[in-house]
């Protein structure tokens, strides 16, 4: 390996068990962050995207979540059989989430300081009631909310305030390892505008790795260094940002998402949405899961899954580009 | 020039709160010939959901007139306000929960009709919802689910044929493709769109969403707690916008054009500050980097090219 990997995800596969069907949500994914990195997810509703965090920070819905296989590896430990008196350590102080919405993910009856502080009090036991109220204060200077506001409540902020809270408590630890799941989704563009700013000064500051799970292919392209497309919980296309979003080879998928949006350096009369509906995650499916809606699909495309294809960091998960050298 | 079909002059609402009055739509202005679109533009509590439900009288305005087709319809009675709802129609933001979960979507594309009386022959009224579905793009055996066995996109078409089963002329769109995904939304877009040329339909699109807002309209009005900062033609607003808050809005939408990647930008400060009881003068002065004395004064909106108004003490000279 010459590349620093913090997460090396390979095959991971995850159902949930309902009692109706077994869905599932996670399909023989891989995926490698590199240190420092900032890599997007993207994906349309029900892609398996936060199923995928949840799993690394081992958060799936207990009895109905199961890892069926593969490994989740972090620093070169494997997450997925470490004891759970293990797992606490890391989690919240190593590795680090941002839910979606910041308007549940407060608690609505704690003042924010005390949300904040709670972080330090669980992983620094050691440091002083002093010290952590002056890290507490320097946190929210840092995500631009004057530290008198520490004694409000989650409700007397905006929602904007809100996810730089959340952001706070996230990064009070000052993890490795970011998980932002739609971070920004609930937000203005202006306010979006500011969190991204926020979060690209703080990564640089503390070196963390952030994964970025989003829909909006807009954010990866200004704010990621690399980008892993989800279809139906596999990686359909992954590479550097610049590889992808050069739009000369891409997944039939990605080429449709790209198609989707209306660009305002563009005037296109009509869009061309990607035809069908998401696959079925309840269906296992024999081909490529994106066969129904492809306009490229063959005969061979409906029987045999398709391999990887790489040209250095850039890989497509299709049979269009078995055997092209480059691309 | 034609007369407009939908015009309102002056329009202000206002709410009463245990903290004041709340400004949420303030002296509003706006044209809507037929078979155009106008897209209104803002941030969350921009007004611009209350400016929508204010024309359709789904709120009662506090002042100013709302016209349709030349006549005032704030002073119509109820009856007659039930024909101009023929006329004037909504699609509502979130198909989650703007259906009824208990009704088919059967019945709920059948009850704007039978509310409004069009028809009244149950044979008539059946054939009427088969042409509505097939018209918005829902198969013929989808009649009989119900809204939780539908996903996004479809809800939002039912929604949409809800609002054309009455044959209207105008929608109002409140932000009808924000919960959807990209390529779902593509769909509904163009079903709109479609819709719009086949029958010479007027839409009044409200979103806070640049890109589609572009796509779909052809004259744009920028809103800002309550009231128009901007209003011109698309491609005029796209090529010269002025108001500096019309260009921080442009600025901040995340694009996939990589030659736009770590470019500087004017990242506004700050958030929309409360609307109740505003204090005279330019409401987004707090925020704008080019505030000067003179913003404190109320600022009109000026025209500066043919269709280009603009109410900013800086850019309208």
């Amino acid at each position: 390996m010459e590349k620093d990997n913090l997460l090396e995800i390979s095959d991971l596969t995850v159902q949930y068990n309902t009692d109706d069907a077994v869905v599932h949500a996670v399909n023989h994914f891989n995926l490698n962050l590199v240190r420092g990195e900032a890599r997007g997810l993207v994906g349309e509703t029900g892609a398996g995207k936060t199923t995928l965090a949840l799993s690394i920070l081992r958060l799936l819905p207990e009895r109905v979540g199961e890892v069926v296989g593969g490994s989740i590896r972090y620093n070169g430990e494997e997450l997925l059989t470490l004891p759970e008196a293990e797992m606490l350590p890391l989690r919240g102080k190593k590795i680090s989430m941002i839910f979606q919405d910041p308007m549940t993910s407060l608690n609505p009856t704690h003042t924010v300081g005390d949300q904040i502080l709670e972080v330090l009090d669980l992983h620094f036991p050691e440091m002083t009631k002093a010290e952590k109220a002056a890290r507490v204060d320097e946190m929210m200077t840092l995500v631009g909310i004057p530290p008198e506001r520490k004694g409000s409540f989650p409700h007397e902020f905006s929602g904007g305030m809100k996810q730089r809270i959340v952001i706070a408590m996230a990064l009070v630890a000052e993890p490795e390892l970011l998980l932002a799941d739609e971070p920004t989704t609930a937000l203005d563009v202006t306010i979006q505008a500011q969190i991204l700013e926020l979060m690209r000064q703080l990564k640089e500051k503390f070196n963390t790795s952030v994964m970025l799970i989003t829909h909006d292919l807009g954010v990866v392209a200004q704010f990621c260094d690399s980008v892993s497309v989800v279809y139906a919980g596999r990686v359909v296309e992954s590479g550097p940002v610049e590889a992808v979003f050069e739009r000369k080879a891409n997944h039939p998928y990605t080429a449709g998402l790209f198609n989707c949006i209306p660009d305002l350096n563009d005037n296109q009369p009509r869009l061309r949405p990607i035809p069908g509906h998401m696959a079925d995650p309840r269906v296992v499916h024999e081909g490529c899961c994106f066969a129904d809606r492809c306009e490229f699909a063959t005969d061979r495309c409906r029987k045999e899954p398709p391999v990887m294809h790489t040209c250095g960091d850039h890989g497509i998960l299709c049979h269009l580009y078995e055997n092209k050298e480059e691309f | 020039m034609a007369t407009p079909l939908v015009e309102t002059r002056n329009l202000k609402k206002y709410f009463k709160t245990g903290k004041g009055m709340l400004h949420a739509v303030e002296d509003v202005n706006l044209k809507i010939y037929p078979g155009k679109t106008l897209g209104v533009v803002g941030e969350s509590g921009c007004g611009k959901s209350t400016l929508g439900r204010t024309i359709l009288r789904l709120h009662q305005a506090t002042s100013g007139e709302v016209l349709y087709n030349g006549e005032n319809i704030l002073q119509y009675k109820k009856k007659d306000m039930k024909k101009i709802h023929l006329n004037m129609q909504m699609v509502f933001q979130d198909p989650y929960s703007s259906l009824d979960p208990r009704m088919s979507v059967h019945n709920l594309i059948a009850e704007p009709v039978q509310v409004c009386g069009i028809l009244k022959n149950k044979a008539e009224i059946n054939e009427h919802v088969r042409d509505i579905m097939e018209m918005c793009g829902l198969p013929a055996d989808h009649a009989n689910l119900y809204p939780h066995e539908l996903d996004g996109g479809l809800r939002q078409r039912v929604g949409l044929a809800r609002a054309m089963a009455v044959s209207p002329k105008f929608i109002v769109c409140d932000e009808p493709v924000s919960a959807l995904d990209v390529s779902i939304q593509a769909q509904i877009l163009n079903l709109l769109m479609d819709l719009q040329e086949q029958r010479g339909l007027s839409y009044m699109f409200v979103t806070h969403d640049l890109c589609v807002v572009k796509h779909i309209s052809d004259e744009i009005m920028v809103m800002y707690m309550g009231q128009t900062v901007e209003y011109a033609k698309t491609e005029e607003l796209f090529a010269h916008p002025l108001h500096p808050y019309t260009r921080a809005l442009l600025q901040a939408v995340p694009t996939i054009d990589l030659s736009q990647r770590n470019r500087e930008r004017i990242t506004l400060k700050g958030e929309v500050t409360s609307p109740i009881d505003p204090a005279p003068g330019c409401r987004f002065a707090p925020r704008c980097p080019y505030a000067t004395e003179r913003c404190r004064q109320d600022v009109p909106l000026k025209e500066v090219a043919p269709g280009h108004l603009v109410a900013c003490c800086a850019c309208s000279e």
